[in-house]
């Protein structure tokens, strides 16, 4: 959306900015830490299989309700991407006894603040609001879940297919690398894995989707037994329970949700892709399939993103940007979703300089690493901000709801930042050696960006196959 | 990877905060008079019970319990020996200090006419060395302190400040110190940071919102005045180690600075330890005034169009220069904004977002500075609707200058919006601290906040309608539209609604074929 002048936020950027400096990772500074790495709270499950959580915090008058639904991209199939995200749209379209717009009213029209998001594994709706309208969200949120069905129909359901099609446009189609998230995911995972497909899902997929394909996902996903609540911030919880009780127990229990089972993924040989775009500078991207959110290696694969780029002694940035002043930025790091991740690498050159050099210079720099290993203070430099950012997502009710109910669904334990925290601080040099050797092979995908008709510009040319938009969901179809 | 992806953008809610108070907020779509099409959402029905027998009604709204408190942060305020003002505000919840040291003035009134870009890449450079430390070691230093210091010159202000824990504080501010008194400005980073600004602008100029927002205060302001300067490539280039050198020195002077410290510090003590870390750091400089030419002459409602070929969307900014924010309207204009696109149900993002499924989102804001900052309206549109969208732009901003009048339900809204969010805005120590720095650098009093309720509830109907016409001057507004003209150029202009005048990504007038 449009943003106000840089003359204004020049400066009340900087304390935001300041603190999001150092949200990069993670410290290992023995004595400080872990006795602040707390979040109180009290967990509890209604007998429609409702996870409940609540924790106190009465610092500032407000309060956070977050419904956690364990259904994202990956419980969708092909030929009907897109679902989950699409239904988020339609989640804000009012319910059986809540009618449109309402909900903003009692959230944004009151000081608060609502939205939803989706991700391959979860969709979450929340929202933030003065401590005294807690009852209204609850009430907002049980009605959707029991009630949405009441009133959606085909026309509800197409308003917010155009919106979600716009939002692909806005998002995707019309911005400068904006299809690379879709080419690496379907380059990555054989066709039909559940993360082969982008979240936002392709033009004729939304274009497809029927009434009763939405009503299925719906009965299916949106229900009790598969949901987290969360409430966080300033309330009193026999006052909150009352009214969780009043509002969520006649909702009906659901049939058991079964899973996708999701096999790891590893790529046995290098593939080299290159596409053309409407960009002004040619971009590399490189992606190691990894591991996820559930398996212990990603904590040493965060801390290797951390060594390699971010700060200016990160080792790729080092080389890349500072000692050979070769690329404009670098971004290397591990992307977890629930089942699975990836590791990815992103080098845009400085003029005079190309891709294939750009590639091999950072390839040297990951052997040297998985030759090696890392420093001990590499480690520790890597690790020490990592109590403040906790504690800095500590301060918003709404990232302590989020915090709890992905530990809960996740992990099933919503206490799991603590584990997680203490994982990520044990993180040894060997173990990102280890990492590094066993993710960080050939059986990568290598993507260079170009511009039109500059083929030439991509890492290794002749090695690399072309990829159209027709190999991928077209961009547009008309309904 | 790892997309994930949300209802809406809270991109503009975010600025906005940190402008001034929150934009947010307004109407019901119950109110809405235009006929709603198919595909509209439905209206708000008589609900009828699904599951089983509940055992009460839910049709009926939970009212609201009783309103909480407003608590405003104190803070205390005292002089240091050289000349810098400081403000603690201490917030004890959670082990956390934000440190921000504010500047007043910036590249508006710091750059030199041709050199754009000098007071960013002046800020970038603080931290590429001290007479004792290396830029890496400098970065190493902040790194095991869990934490980062962020250097910025805005248009008319700037500063430096790092958000860490309580234990490590005195630690970072002694590199803070050294970065703000030891620079050394090596000449090599110039010419990397040079390079990757140049990236940068490159790569900004295939990237439609950027260009929009370059091409859009050009239009307004003209390149001769501050808020339409534009740093270009010429501009860049023509930046020499001396240029920066000689910024920093004028700039940095505790005469004009504010530092603000908030949170887990103890106000009585921490004077002490802040005139120990700055101990190296001179007396001098002050406030600079912030008198600004006057806004070029707008024509009559124009068209200017940049040709994107082949973009899926056309992105919109409509509007023209605003009020500054000492204006006495700043309550009325804030509520009349909340209406019209200050949030997701205003009448703009309700009509052309959710009626019309012409966008993701649209919205509007008024940029709140020294000078004559920027209303602007806009948002991404479908390009085939971008006629379509236009019509629906100009009938909202008829609409709230009176065509459609303001029912009292929406200015209710509109208002409790407003005031309502007020705790939220002082929930963290980065956030109470960009609260007082507002305060501070538009020089506001410091019991602002607990005015502000009253000062919106002043604003009445007749407030608004005078705001909306006063300041959204229909006969004279600038429409960027950055869009594939082979296939809106024709369509837009049989909107009749005004004449086309075709631009380069730059903003310059071109003849087209």
């Amino acid at each position: 959306m449009l943003t106000t002048s840089r003359r204004i936020a020049g400066i009340g950027l900087l304390a935001l900015a300041c603190l999001a400096a150092a949200q990069r990772p993670p410290a290992r500074d023995a004595g400080a830490a872990s006795d602040t790495i707390k979040i109180p709270f009290e967990s509890y499950t209604l007998a429609n299989g409702l996870t409940v959580i609540l924790s106190v915090d009465h610092t500032t008058p407000t309060v956070a309700v977050n419904v956690w639904y364990h259904v994202g991209s990956k419980n969708e199939v092909p030929g009907r991407t897109g679902f989950a995200h699409l239904f988020e749209h339609v989640m804000f379209t009012g319910s059986g006894h809540v009618p449109y717009g309402l909900q903003d009213k009692l959230t944004e029209g009151v000081g608060g603040s609502n939205n939803g998001t989706t991700s391959n594994d979860r969709t979450t709706y929340y929202e933030t609001v003065p401590s005294n309208y807690l009852e209204s969200a609850l009430w907002i949120e049980s009605d959707r879940i029991g009630f949405l069905l009441d009133t959606l129909d085909i026309a509800k359901l197409n308003a917010q297919r155009d919106i979600v099609k716009n939002e692909r446009r806005q998002s995707v189609d019309n911005q400068p690398y904006g299809r690379v998230t879709e080419i690496l995911a379907q380059a990555t995972y054989p066709a039909g894995h559940p993360y082969s497909w982008d979240v936002i899902g392709s033009m004729e997929d939304l274009s497809a989707a029927s009434e009763a394909d939405v009503k299925d996902f719906f009965r299916i996903y949106y229900a009790p037994n598969n949901a987290f609540l969360a409430i966080v911030g300033d309330f009193d919880p026999a006052q909150a329970k009352a009214w969780v009780s009043k509002y969520f127990t006649d909702i009906r229990r659901g049939k058991p949700v079964t899973r996708p089972v999701v096999a790891p993924v590893t790529l046995t040989a290098e593939k080299r892709l290159v596409y053309e775009d409407k960009v002004q500078v040619a971009r590399l991207y490189a992606q190691w399939p990894t591991v996820g959110e559930t398996h212990d290696d990603v904590y040493a694969l965060d801390v290797m993103g951390a060594i390699l780029s971010g700060r200016r002694t990160a080792r790729i940035t080092k080389a890349l940007v500072y000692d050979e002043q070769a690329a404009a930025s670098v971004m290397a790091g591990q992307s977890s979703n629930e089942d699975v991740g990836e590791f990815q690498l992103v080098i845009t050159p400085r003029p005079g300089h190309t891709l294939t050099e750009l590639e091999g210079a950072a390839d040297g720099v990951i052997a040297k690493l998985k030759q090696d290993g890392p420093t001990a203070e590499e480690i520790q430099r890597a690790l020490a901000g990592e109590e403040f950012s906790f504690l800095v997502g500590l301060e918003s009710n709404l990232g302590k709801a989020m915090q709890l109910c992905d530990g809960a669904g996740f992990h099933g334990n919503a206490g799991f930042f603590k584990t997680a925290y203490q994982k990520s601080q044990a993180v040894t040099p060997a173990d990102v050696k280890r990492v590094a050797n066993k993710y960080l092979t050939s059986g990568r995908v290598v993507l260079s960006v170009v511009p039109t008709g500059k083929l030439e510009q991509a890492s290794k040319p002749a090695e690399s196959k072309k990829v159209t938009g027709d190999s991928l969901p077209s961009p547009e179809v008309q309904r | 990877m790892n997309a994930t992806l949300t209802r809406f953008t809270r991109t503009s809610l975010v600025v906005a905060a940190l402008v001034m108070l929150p934009i947010a907020l307004a109407p019901v779509a119950a109110q809405q008079t235009a006929a709603k099409p198919a595909a509209a959402p439905v209206k708000p029905a008589a609900a009828k019970p699904a599951q089983a027998a509940p055992a009460f009604d839910r049709t009926k709204i939970p009212g609201a319990g009783k309103t909480p408190v407003l608590r405003v942060p104190t803070w205390t305020k005292t002089t240091l020996s050289n000349g810098a003002e400081l403000i603690v505000s201490e917030k004890h919840d959670l082990p956390l200090v934000s440190f921000s040291m504010s500047f007043m003035g910036g590249s508006a009134q710091f750059e030199p006419a041709g050199k754009r870009g000098l007071a960013s890449i002046t800020a970038s450079m603080m931290s590429e060395g001290t007479k004792t430390r290396d830029g890496e070691a400098l970065s190493n230093a902040l790194q095991l302190l869990g934490t980062g210091i962020g250097v910025s010159i805005g248009a008319e202000s700037g500063g430096v400040g790092f958000g860490c824990t309580k234990t490590k504080f005195a630690q970072a501010l002694d590199l803070m110190a050294d970065i703000l008194v030891n620079s050394t400005f090596p000449a090599d980073a110039l010419e990397r940071i040079r390079a990757q600004r140049l990236v940068g602008l490159t790569q900004a100029k295939a990237q439609p919102g950027s260009i929009a927002a370059r091409v859009f205060p050009r239009v307004l302001y003209g390149t001769s005045h501050p808020y339409g300067a534009m740093t270009t490539e010429e501009s860049l280039k023509a930046i020499t180690r001396e240029d920066v050198v000689a910024l920093q020195k004028a700039y940095y002077q505790p005469g004009r600075a504010v530092i603000i410290v908030t949170g887990d510090v103890n106000a009585a003590t921490v004077k002490a330890t802040i005139e120990k870390a700055l101990a190296g750091w001179p007396a001098g400089g002050t406030r600079p005034p912030f008198s600004y030419p006057a806004v070029p002459v707008r024509p009559t409602t124009t068209i200017y169009l940049v040709d994107k070929p082949g973009a899926a969307q056309s992105t919109f900014a409509i509007g023209l220069p605003g009020p500054p924010r000492s204006t006495a309207d700043y309550y009325a204009l804030q509520v009349m904004n909340t209406m019209l696109g200050g949030f997701f149900q205003s009448r703009l993002n309700a009509n052309i977002r959710e009626e019309k499924g012409l966008s993701y989102g649209v919205n509007s804001s008024f940029s709140y500075g020294r000078g004559p900052g920027a209303f602007r309206a806009g948002g991404d549109i479908i390009s085939a609707k971008s006629d379509v969208a236009l019509i629906e732009f100009m009938k909202e901003l008829k609409g709230i200058g009176g065509a459609r009048p303001v029912t009292d339900e929406e200015l209710k809204t509109a208002k409790d919006a407003l005031v309502q969010r007020l705790p939220a805005t002082f929930a963290s120590v980065g956030s109470i601290s960009g609260a007082i720095t507002t305060l501070w650098t538009q020089g506001l009093p410091d019991t602002y906040y607990q005015q502000y309720g009253g000062a919106v509830a002043a604003v009445t109907t007749a407030d608004v309608v005078r705001v909306a016409k006063q300041y959204i001057d229909l006969d004279h507004l600038a429409i960027v539209i950055v869009g594939d003209r082979a296939t809106i150029e024709g369509p837009l202009k049989a909107t009749g609604i005004a004449p086309i005048v075709n631009l380069d990504i730059d903003g310059n007038v071109v003849t087209v074929k």
